[in-house]
C-alpha cells in the first residue's frame, strides 16, 4: 500500500499540474477557480478512500455470505453446538454409568470373597484336625457335610463372581464410545477455530501481539491438569504436595 | 468413627466410601457440596470430614473456612481430596487450616496414609 502511495505522488503529473494552477489562481485572487480546484483535488482523494473502503466492505460481505452459504458453518450454529453440548453431557452420563456399574460389581463381589475366605478357613482348620487324627466320628460326619456344602458354595460363588467380573469388563466399553464422541467435539472446536481465524484475517486485526495474561487470576480453579499442558504453578505429584505442606509446617 | 464425604460426583463419593470401608470405617455419610455438608456437620456428630474443592454451590475451601469458624466444629479434622493441584491453592488450604491434602487421581495407599497420619496427630494432641 505504502509503495503505491509513493508511486502515485511521484508519477501523477495531473496532480502537480492542478496544484500549480491552484497556486496561480490564489495568487491572482481568483477565489472561485481556486475553490473549484481544491474541491476537485480533495474529492479525488476521498473517492480513492471510499473505493478502498467499498472494496473492504465487499470482501467482508462476501466472506460473511460464504460463511452463511457454507453448509457446515450454518449447521454449526444451528445444531452442531447444541449437539456437542448434548454429546458432552452424554459422556458424563456414560462415564458415570460405567463407574457405577463397576463399583456395584465390586461391592457385590467383596462379600462373596469374604464368605469363601471364611468358610475355606473353617473347613481347612477342621481338615487339619482330621489329618492329625484328632476328631471323633460324629465330628467327622459333620465335617464331611461341611466339605460338601463348601464345594457347592465354591461353585455358586465362583459362578457369581465371574458374572460380576464380566460386568466390570463390559462396563469399560464407555472408553471407546466416549472417545469417539469427544473426538468429534474436538473436530467441531477445530472447525470453529478455523472459521474464527478466517474472520480475524478478514477484519485485518493484528494477532501477532501476544495477549496479556496478567489479568488471569492466579487463583482460578483449573481442575485436573492435562498431560503436556500443565499449569506452571501446579504441583506434579502427591510427593510435591507433601513437600509443600511440610515446608509450611505440616 | 463417623465420616462425612463431600464431592459433587457420586462416583468419587462411592470410591472414597469403598476405600474407607476397606480401612475399617463403615460409618460414612455423603453430601454433594458445602451447602448440604455444613448443616449435616452442624447437626451430626461427625469425627472426620473428607471434601473435594471444586463443587457447584459452596466450594470445599469455603466449607473448610466455615468449619474452622464454627466453634463447635473448629477442631474437626479435614482432609481435602481434589484435582486442584496449584501451589497457591494448596497454600490457601493450608492457611485455612486443612489437616491433609490429596490430589486426584490418588491411590488407595495415599488415602490410607493421609488418614492415618491425621488421626495420629489428632490423637497425639488429644
Amino acid at each position: 500500500m505504502s509503495n503505491q502511495t509513493a508511486e502515485s505522488t511521484e508519477v501523477d503529473p495531473i496532480f502537480i499540474d492542478k496544484a500549480r494552477q491552484l497556486v496561480k489562481h490564489l495568487e491572482d485572487d481568483n477565489e472561485v477557480e481556486a475553490n473549484r480546484l481544491l474541491h476537485e483535488l480533495s474529492s479525488e482523494y476521498s473517492s480513492n478512500l471510499f473505493s478502498e473502503l467499498g472494496k473492504l466492505t465487499r470482501e467482508f460481505h462476501d466472506a460473511l455470505n460464504s460463511f452463511r452459504h457454507d453448509a457446515q458453518i450454518s449447521q454449526l450454529s444451528e445444531d452442531e453446538f447444541v449437539d456437542a453440548r448434548d454429546r458432552l453431557n452424554y459422556v458424563i452420563t456414560m462415564t458415570q454409568n460405567a463407574a457405577d456399574r463397576t463399583l456395584t460389581a465390586v461391592e457385590k463381589s467383596v462379600p462373596l470373597c469374604d464368605q469363601l475366605e471364611e468358610r475355606g478357613e473353617m473347613v481347612a482348620r477342621k481338615w487339619k484336625r482330621f489329618m492329625a487324627r484328632d476328631m471323633s466320628a460324629t465330628e467327622f460326619r459333620e465335617l464331611a457335610r461341611e466339605i460338601g456344602d463348601f464345594l457347592e458354595l465354591n461353585h455358586t460363588d465362583a459362578t457369581q463372581l465371574k458374572v460380576h467380573l464380566n460386568d466390570v469388563l463390559m462396563a469399560q466399553d464407555y472408553q471407546d464410545l466416549t472417545g469417539q464422541i469427544i473426538r468429534r467435539v474436538i473436530e467441531l472446536v477445530q472447525s470453529v477455530e478455523d472459521s474464527l481465524v478466517d474472520l480475524i484475517k478478514i477484519s485485518g486485526r493484528d494477532m501477532s501481539e501476544p495477549a496479556n495474561d496478567t489479568k488471569k487470576e492466579s487463583n482460578t480453579l483449573e481442575g485436573p491438569q492435562i498431560a503436556g499442558k500443565e499449569s506452571s504453578t501446579a504441583v506434579t505429584s502427591q510427593d510435591d504436595v507433601d513437600d509443600l505442606l511440610s515446608s509450611l509446617g505440616f | 468413627m463417623k465420616i462425612l464425604i463431600v464431592d459433587d460426583f457420586s462416583t468419587m463419593r462411592r470410591i472414597i466410601k469403598n476405600l474407607l470401608r476397606d480401612l475399617g470405617f463403615n460409618n460414612t455419610s455423603e453430601a454433594d457440596d458445602g451447602n448440604t455438608a455444613l448443616p449435616a456437620l452442624q447437626s451430626g456428630d461427625f469425627d472426620f470430614l473428607i471434601t473435594d474443592w471444586n463443587m457447584p454451590g459452596m466450594q470445599g475451601i469455603d466449607l473448610l473456612k466455615a468449619v474452622r469458624a464454627d466453634a463447635k466444629l473448629a477442631s474437626l479434622p479435614v482432609l481435602m481430596v481434589t484435582a486442584e493441584s496449584k501451589r497457591e491453592q494448596i497454600v490457601e488450604a493450608a492457611e485455612a487450616g486443612v489437616n491433609g491434602y490429596v490430589v486426584k487421581p490418588f491411590t488407595a495407599a495415599t488415602l490410607k496414609e493421609k488418614i492415618e497420619k491425621i488421626f495420629e496427630r489428632v490423637n497425639a494432641n488429644a
